[in-house]
This record gives structure tokens, sequence and C-alpha cells, in this order.
């Protein structure tokens, strides 16, 4: 038993409170996010070791903490229970690789530094302690905490419009918490009292026993009937599910970069991810094998959930696709692109079978990867020339050519080209896609050509063509210094690595999904 | 008599205090600190005595028989509400205190020592109400603590918005008391006492309440919406939160508010049971999801602060209300499934503490009537960062978000709501704590980023600092460590 991982939520904690008691903002911060990425490639390498040392799979996770915490009247004892298994590792290296990319492109000088960085902290902390959890409290607990901190990271630091959009994004996101937190509840109350638990994998095991004993039947029907749409609106809105997508490109474009990277990257996928997890072993319950009318009504219910998230989903790809194409502000071009993809994992997720599901993580981490390398280098278009309207802008790539260069990169893997790490998620996704649903996957492919387009639109606006008049008094647009582009260099090199080797990620990820899969 | 003992030393206190200060031997500011040390000593004489896994009852009627029949009921739940309201009291005590220090305007009334004695008289009525097993016990503490309450309201008595306050206190006050006096009569006419277990014993095998009976429960239940600032019973609250002194609107808001919850569960647990929610059970879940739709989008049209408050506590009415609404299963013996009478303790535990700590800011910030303007906290981390900070914790905890207190407290409303099938209700609520975070989330905009007016710094004392950062501490440890709270009830 190794109890290594709790590290990851130690150190930025005691770095926050480094901060508070007046040390070096962004010096604390980059020695921690970075101390936090290095554990997190340590762990991978243990993690890997431990299942070379264990083919087949053993009972014991090698990074497993799990102690009781505290009982609420009337619910199951609520467990502190963070471990590491394939599902969750992936992403966590991405938390840790985003965070650090988020807290390099943050400049050290800005205003009321030490609050900037010490909320950046805790939306990191956020983020990594969502996905460490097994408990469902502590799962839902984390990803609020990350909430305030976005509220004000975008209400003080926002570039533009930012009252509004710091509003929005929270109260928007505390709806589908709240409307999650209801169906959470709802799973937690589906069982009877002696078998209720808040443990993730528990609970979904007692779950699928209740579901299918004919016999023993409380209050399950009645719970699930009303959990299936709050789980399903409630994870919605967090991964902004077409049509509940308003918050994000209005938020991501009044965010400042390392919010908008923090959030677009790493928390966006706690949604997802719970989804995988939690919900969608639910929703795929075998229909022959029990014979039993209200089980097949049931079934059927689940199957009709299933259906709409398949016409969300084609919305959220072509729909949100050709609004995309539509937009002028980078930006929020950018928010309405990272709305698009989600349709994709979205597919892998309804198609529920190996590879889709594989495909499902690869593609989280690949899109933090390069939502959060592309917000970051339009925060520097932005903080260069004070202009985020792309028709405005132009011929940069003479200027910047360093800077042009980062972006067609994270341009090509945001378009799905091979060899980033993109292309190989969005292939299994479209490979178990084509399995279960060939007509839906059909209508999602065309989602690449989309963002071809306006992905390369913004390319050729912002970096080739004829340069605008430039404003009286603008200063000369300076290319990224070395120090600049450090971060951009790790999320790039994290793309490539990914792409160009998948199997890396793939190794730990498909044993899990197996379990996953095996489970129902 | 160690379960009367916070009664007994609040009242001999007070009346000790009265005289002292009519005689010239204390000032007003000692006075404040001897109240402040009675609830204190009070506080560690109520945790001090052991509670029976069953309730003891007390006054006891000779020639009656059978067991629970007695006026004054000792049990965990007793305890938590006299902890809970000594608790109060003594923060709001804290705050008279603070303010007195404050300089006085031309026209407002100085702090003198009747504004720390009548609140032991407020917490020793509060107390009684939490033992109360009879209907005469609860109405004479109930008008013990309504009567006080009429004078500290209207206490800045120049100026007009109290005049106002006091008024509309004393006239809908005097209304629900007749409401309530009126629904005794009916249920204790038929019935033949107003002992709770007697009424309980003699409609729990019937089934269904009798037309005249299920009148009076409903006059009741309409006394006790008065109390707990329920719509439509809540015109009150905001002009009367507006006009009275910053520490008595908290009280009220704290107080009286768990002062009603602590009958209406009582009445509706002991005295009336599952019969209650076949009666009255849709009505009172209509009465929670208008408190808190009209509650919540009310408040997000105000301008002062404390009339903001007002509307949101009507909102968190509704919340409560959705754990009273655990009722009616009859496979438990009593009204209340336990998970209920739980949930509406944290959550009045956890609205106390972000309350309260609200209010001590405010006290501290809008010296005058005129500085209660939302406006006038503009820039306020700048100018005080514990008080900013306060200020801002206790709204998000209010607003139910993680890891704050208030979050434990819609945890437990919620899952309330959702095991005993009111699924509407919780979407209803779902949608008011949104419009709720809303409103809250505002005065942090202003507070943490807008062009402050003035920019001297507050002076805040060192003792006001330290209680401050402690209710700071409480809203996060209580908010991660919910045991706290199954160590209180039990």
């Amino acid at each position: 038993m190794n109890y290594l991982h709790l590290l990851l939520l130690l150190i930025p904690a005691l770095a926050i409170a480094a901060i508070v008691l007046r040390a070096c903002p962004k010096t604390t911060a980059t020695v921690a996010t970075a101390a936090n990425f290095l554990l997190s490639v340590v762990i991978f390498f243990l993690y890997v070791q431990h299942q070379a040392a264990n083919p087949g799979g053993s009972l014991m996770k090698p990074f497993d903490f799990d102690a009781p915490w505290a009982a609420l009247p009337g619910l199951p004892t609520i467990h502190l229970h963070f471990a590491i298994d394939g599902l969750n590792l992936p992403l966590i290296i991405l938390a840790t690789t985003v965070s650090l990319a988020a807290i390099l492109v943050s400049p050290a000088d800005c205003k009321r530094n030490r609050e900037f960085f010490s909320y950046l902290l805790l939306m990191s902390l956020g983020g990594i302690g969502a996905f460490l959890s097994f408990d469902l409290f502590f799962f839902y607990i984390f990803h609020e905490f990350a909430l305030i901190p976005t509220f004000l990271l975008i209400g003080i630091w926002g570039p533009q419009n930012r009252s509004y959009a710091a509003m929005q994004i929270t109260l928007y996101l505390t709806l589908g918490s709240l409307l999650l937190l209801g169906g959470l509840v709802l799973l937690v109350l589906s069982v009877p009292a002696e078998v209720r638990t808040w443990d993730m994998l528990l609970l979904q095991q007692n779950l699928l026993v209740q579901l299918k004993d004919v016999s023993a039947r409380g209050d399950v029907y009645t719970h699930f009937i009303f959990a299936y749409p709050l789980l399903l609106i409630g994870f919605g809105i967090l991964i902004s599910l077409f049509p509940f997508h308003s918050w994000a490109p209005a938020g991501y474009a009044a965010a400042p970069p390392g919010a908008a990277m923090l959030h677009a990257g790493v928390l966006k996928k706690f949604g997802v991810y719970g989804l995988l997890r939690i919900a969608a072993p639910l929703i795929h319950l075998p229909t022959t094998s029990i014979n039993d009318p209200v089980y097949v009504s049931w079934a059927g219910w689940a199957g009709m959930w299933q259906i709409i998230l398949i016409l969300l989903l084609v919305g959220n790809i072509l729909y949100i696709g050709f609004v995309t194409i539509a937009q002028k502000e980078l930006q929020t071009m950018l928010g309405y692109s990272s709305v698009m993809h989600m349709g994709y994992l979205f597919l892998g997720l309804v198609a529920f079978n190996q590879v889709g599901l594989c495909g499902v993580v690869l593609l989280m981490v690949a899109h933090g990867l390069s939502a959060a390398l592309l917000f970051g280098l339009a925060g520097e278009i932005q903080q260069r020339t004070g202009e985020n309207r792309m028709d405005k802008l132009g011929g940069l790539a003479t200027q910047a050519p360093m800077l042009a260069t980062f972006f067609l990169i994270g341009s090509m893997a945001s378009i799905g080209l091979p060899g980033l790490a993109n292309f190989s998620g969005e292939l299994l996704i479209f490979m178990g896609g084509f399995q279960t649903y060939p007509s839906v996957t059909f209508l999602a492919v065309w989602g690449v050509v989309i963002s071809g387009i306006y992905q390369l639109r913004a390319v050729a606006k912002i970096f080739y063509g004829p340069k605008p008049a430039p404003l009286p008094n603008a200063p000369e647009v300076t290319d990224l210094t070395f120090t600049a582009r450090l971060p951009y260099i790790l999320l790039i090199a994290a793309l490539f690595l990914f792409g160009m080797a998948p199997q890396i990620l793939l190794q730990i990820v498909q044993p899990s999904i197996s379990k996953l899969l095996g489970g129902v | 008599m160690p379960y009367l003992a916070p009664e007994i030393i609040l009242t001999a206190l007070a009346i000790f205090l009265l005289l002292a200060e009519a005689y010239g031997f204390l000032s007003a500011r000692y006075v404040g600190l001897w109240a402040l040390a009675g609830v204190v000593v009070s506080i560690a004489v109520t945790l001090g005595t052991p509670v029976g896994p069953e309730p003891a009852f007390y006054w006891a009627d000779p020639t009656a028989s059978g067991a629970g029949n007695g006026l004054y009921i000792w049990d965990a739940t007793a305890r938590f509400y006299k902890f809970f309201f000594l608790v109060t009291t003594g923060l709001v005590l804290w705050m008279s205190l603070e303010s007195a220090t404050q300089p006085v305007a031309s026209n407002a009334q100085p702090i003198r020592a009747e504004f720390y004695v009548l609140p032991l008289f407020v917490c020793a009525g509060l107390c009684l109400l939490a033992s109360a097993a009879d209907f005469m016990v609860l109405f004479v503490s109930l008008e013990l603590v309504t009567i006080t309450f009429y004078i500290l309201v209207a206490y800045q008595r120049d100026s007009s918005t109290a005049l106002e306050a006091g008024v509309k206190y004393l006239i809908l006050g005097g209304l629900a008391t007749a409401f309530l006096v009126m629904g005794i009569a009916y249920v204790a006419g038929f019935a033949g006492s107003t002992s709770f277990n007697a009424i309980y014993a003699a409609y729990a095998a019937h089934g269904k309440l009798p037309i005249a009976v299920a009148l009076g429960l409903l006059m009741i239940l309409v006394g006790f919406g008065f109390k707990i600032a329920s719509v439509p019973f809540h015109l009150w609250a905001p002009d009367v939160y507006h006009g009275a002194p910053t520490p008595i609107t908290a009280f009220l808001s704290v107080g009286s508010k768990a002062g009603g919850f602590i009958v209406l569960v009582r009445v509706l647990d002991m005295a009336f049971g599952p019969n209650a929610y076949s009666t009255w059970g849709p009505a009172l879940s209509a009465v929670a999801a208008v408190s808190l739709v009209l509650g919540n989008f009310a408040a997000l049209h105000q301008r002062n602060i404390k009339r903001m408050l007002a509307y949101s506590g009507v909102g968190h009415s509704g919340f409560l209300l959705m754990a009273v609404l655990s009722g009616g299963d009859t496979s438990i013996k009593s009204g209340l499934a336990e998970a209920g009478t739980t949930a509406v303790a944290v959550y009045l535990a956890t609205y106390l503490l972000a309350s309260l700590t609200a209010f001590l800011v405010i006290t501290i910030v809008s010296r005058t009537q005129d500085d209660e303007s939302i406006r006038s906290y503009a820039g306020l981390w700048q100018r005080s960062p514990i008080l900013a900070g306060a200020l801002a914790a206790s709204l998000v905890s209010l607003a139910g978000i993680p890891p704050f207190a208030g979050f434990i407290g819609k945890l437990g409303a919620f899952t309330v709501a959702l095991q005993f099938h009111h699924y509407s209700l919780f979407f209803i609520a779902a949608i008011s704590a949104v419009a709720g975070l809303y409103y809250y989330l505002g005065v942090v905009k202003v507070m943490f980023w807008s062009e402050p007016l003035e920019v001297t710094p507050i002076e805040v004392s060192i003792p006001t600092q330290v209680v401050l950062s402690i209710l700071i501490a409480l809203l996060v440890a209580t908010g991660l460590c919910m045991e706290v709270f199954s160590w209180l009830i039990r």
C-alpha cells in the first residue's frame, strides 16, 4: 500500500498556505505545480511497474487510501477514499501538466498576484481532488471547490465583459452541480439502507445487483426514473452538452488565460469522467437476460435517455460546429470549438465498447492539452496586440514566428491530424462508434471537416494575410521569449508523445475499461 | 433541576442586572459583559447535563395516568436547541457590545443596559420553547419571546423606519398570536387536553383528524408560519429586518426562525403525527415551494443588505420546510422521520453560523441606516480583508457552496425531499438556490472588484477579529467535518 498520491493534494494546499503567508506567489506556485507534475510522472511509472508485476489485474490497487470520514444523518458514512486506477491516472497527468502550464503562462506581476496564484492553485487542487476521489461525496465537493475561485478569477482579472461572464458561468455551473447532486443522492438512496454507500465502485455493483434482482426491489425504480434526467442534465451542463453549452464560450472568452486553460482543459473533463465512471454503466444494461416486464420497461426508459443523448451529441458536433465557423473573436471561437469536441466524447460514451471508451479517455487527455495550448496562445496574442477580433489581426507570423508555429501545431491537434494525440483519441472513438451506431458516427465524422474549416481560417486570418494598419502608439509585437515558450513546449511535447505512442496511456486504460465493461 | 438551569440562570441574571443598573451599581457595558458571562455559563451547564436515551418528562399532572405526561420535555433535541439559542444570544450580545462602541448618530438612541438584558429574556423564552411538551408552555414561552421582541425591534424610537418596523411587527405578531390561540383552543377543546402526547393518543388510532381539529391545526400552522417567515406570512420580515437595530435583526433572523421551527417540529412530530401530513401535507409543500421561489427571487432586487437577507431568510424557510416534509410515513411511530428532524437541526445550525457572521460584519460596516445599501460594501476587500472575507464566507455558505457549512444543510434538505419523493420540490429548490447564489455573489462581486466609494480602512478590535476568525474557521470546519452536528444532536 502506497500513499504517495496523497502528496498530489498536499503540495498545492501547502503552496496556498505559503502564498498566504507572504511567500513569493509565482515562484511558489511554479515550484508546487512542477513538483506535482513530476510526482504524477513518478506515480505513472510506479503504476505501470505494478501492473506489469500483476498481470491480469490484481485486486489491490497500488495507490489506495481509504479512511472513514464522517456520517451524515440518513446517509451512509462518507469515506476519504483517494485511489488511482487506469481511468483517473491519465486525467491526473493531464491535470498536473495543464496546471504547470497555466501557472507558467500567468504573469508574475499582475495586480493582486497573491490572490491570483492562490485561486489558480485552488482550481488545480479541485480538479486533481475530484479525479482522485473514489467517494462520490468528495468527488462532488472537490469539483465545487473550484467554483468560487473561477468566479473570482474571471471577475477580478478577466480581460473583457468580466462581471457578466463570471456570474453567468458560476450560476450555470451551480445549476448543473445541484441537479447532479440530486442525481447522485438518488443513486445512493436507490439501494436498500443496509447496502447504501458513497463509494463509486461499490455503489455501482450494488445498483446493478438491485436492478437485476426482481424480488428485492425497494425504491430503486421510482428513484431511477428521476436519477436519469438529473444525472444527464447535471453532467451535461458541466460538460457543455448542447443545448446547455452557452456558458462555455462566454466564460472562456472573459477568463484570464490561466483560468481558461485550467477550466477548459481540466475541470470540464470532470463531467465526462463522471459519466464514464458512474452513469454510463447504468444506461447500458442487458435487456435480454431478464424476463420481467418492469425491468424491460425500465430498460426502455434508460434507452430513451440514450437516444436523447445521441440527438444532442449530433447537435454538439454539427450545430455547434457551424456556430464556431461564424465566430469573429478568437477566444469565443476556441470556446465553441471546445464545446463541439465534447460531442466526440459523448459519442464514445454511448458507443460503450472497449475501443470507444479507450478513445474517450485518450481524447479527454488530448483535448485538455490542446485546449489549454490554444487558450494560452490566444491570451498571448491578445496581450501583445490588445485585440481579439480575428478580422483586425493579420500577418503576425512575420512578427512572432514562434507564436505562429505553436498556434499552428495546436490547431492541427485540435483538427485531429495524425501524429498528435487528438487523432488517436478520435480514431478510436469513431471505430467504436461505427460498431454500435454507424449512421451517427457517419454524421460525427463531418465534424473533423468543420473543425478544419474554422481552425485553419483562424490561423490564416491571424498569422498570414495583410497586416492591418497599426494603431498609433501601439507597441511593437514581439515573439515569445525563451521562458515564455516553456509551457507551450511542455503541452506540445505531451501532445506529440501521446499522438505518436498512444499505447503509453492505453496500456493502463485498457484493463480498467475491461473491468468497467465486465461489471455490466 | 439541572435540566431547567439555563432558563433559571438567565431569568435570575436578567432581573438582577436590571436592578443593579437601576441602582447604579453597573454601567451599561458591564451589564453587557455580565449578560455574556451568564450565557457562557448556561452553555456549559446545558452541554454538561446528560440526556437519556428516552425523552424525560417533568411537571407531570399527578392525577393523569400514562407515560409521557408532562409539560416539560428534556431530550437530545431540547438540549441541541437550547445550545443553539444560547450561542445565538451570545453572538447577539457580542454584536450589541460592538455596536455600542461605535459613534452614535444625533437622532439615534445610545445602547443602554436594557438592550443587553432583554435578549436574556428572549433567550430564556426560547430555551423554554425548546422543551415545551404542552400547548400551554408553548404559548407562554412563545409570547415571552414575541413581546420582548416588540420592545427590541422599536428600540430606535426616534427613527421612522424603526417605528414602522415596531408597529408592523406588533400588529402582524398580534394577528399571528390570535390565530395560534384560536387553533390551540379548537384542538384542546376537541382533544380534551393541551398535552402533545395526549392529543397524539386521542387521534393517532383514527387515521384522520376531525374537521375541527384539522382546522385548529391549520390555524396553529399559520401562527408558526409567521414565526418562521414563510410565504404568505412573511410580509413583516423585510420592513422589520430593515428597521430594527442590526443585532436584533440577527436575533430575529436566527433565534425567532429557529424557535418557530422547533415548535413546528415538536407539534408535527409529537402531537399530530402522520395525520398532520395526510391532512395538510400538500399545503405545507405548497408553502415550501412558494417560499423558495418568492423569497429567493424577491431578494434579487434588493438594494439594502438587511432587506436582502430578510427575503433570503424567507427562502431558507422554504429549504427548511423541505426537511420538515419528511413525515406521513405510517410505518414509523411518530410524525417525522429521524432524517427529517436531524436535517432541520443541521440546516439551522449551519444557518446560525453563516447568518450571524454576516450580521456581525454588517454591524461593524453599516453604522447607520444610510450605510446599509449593498453599494456601500464596494471595495470592502481593500478596506478590511477580514470583514470582507468573513462576509464572503458567510454569504457563500448561505448559498450552499462547499466546502462551507451551508452545503451540508442543503444536502440534508435535498436528501430528505428526494427520499420522500418530493421530486418537483427538489427541482424548484435547485432553481431557487441558483437564484440565491446570484444575489449572494452580487455582494461578493461588489466587495471584491467594484470601485470603492471610500478607501479608509475599517478598524476592527482584536477580540472581534478573533471572534470573526473563529466563525470563518467554523464555517469551513463544520462543512468538512459534519460529524460535529451528529455529535451535537445525539
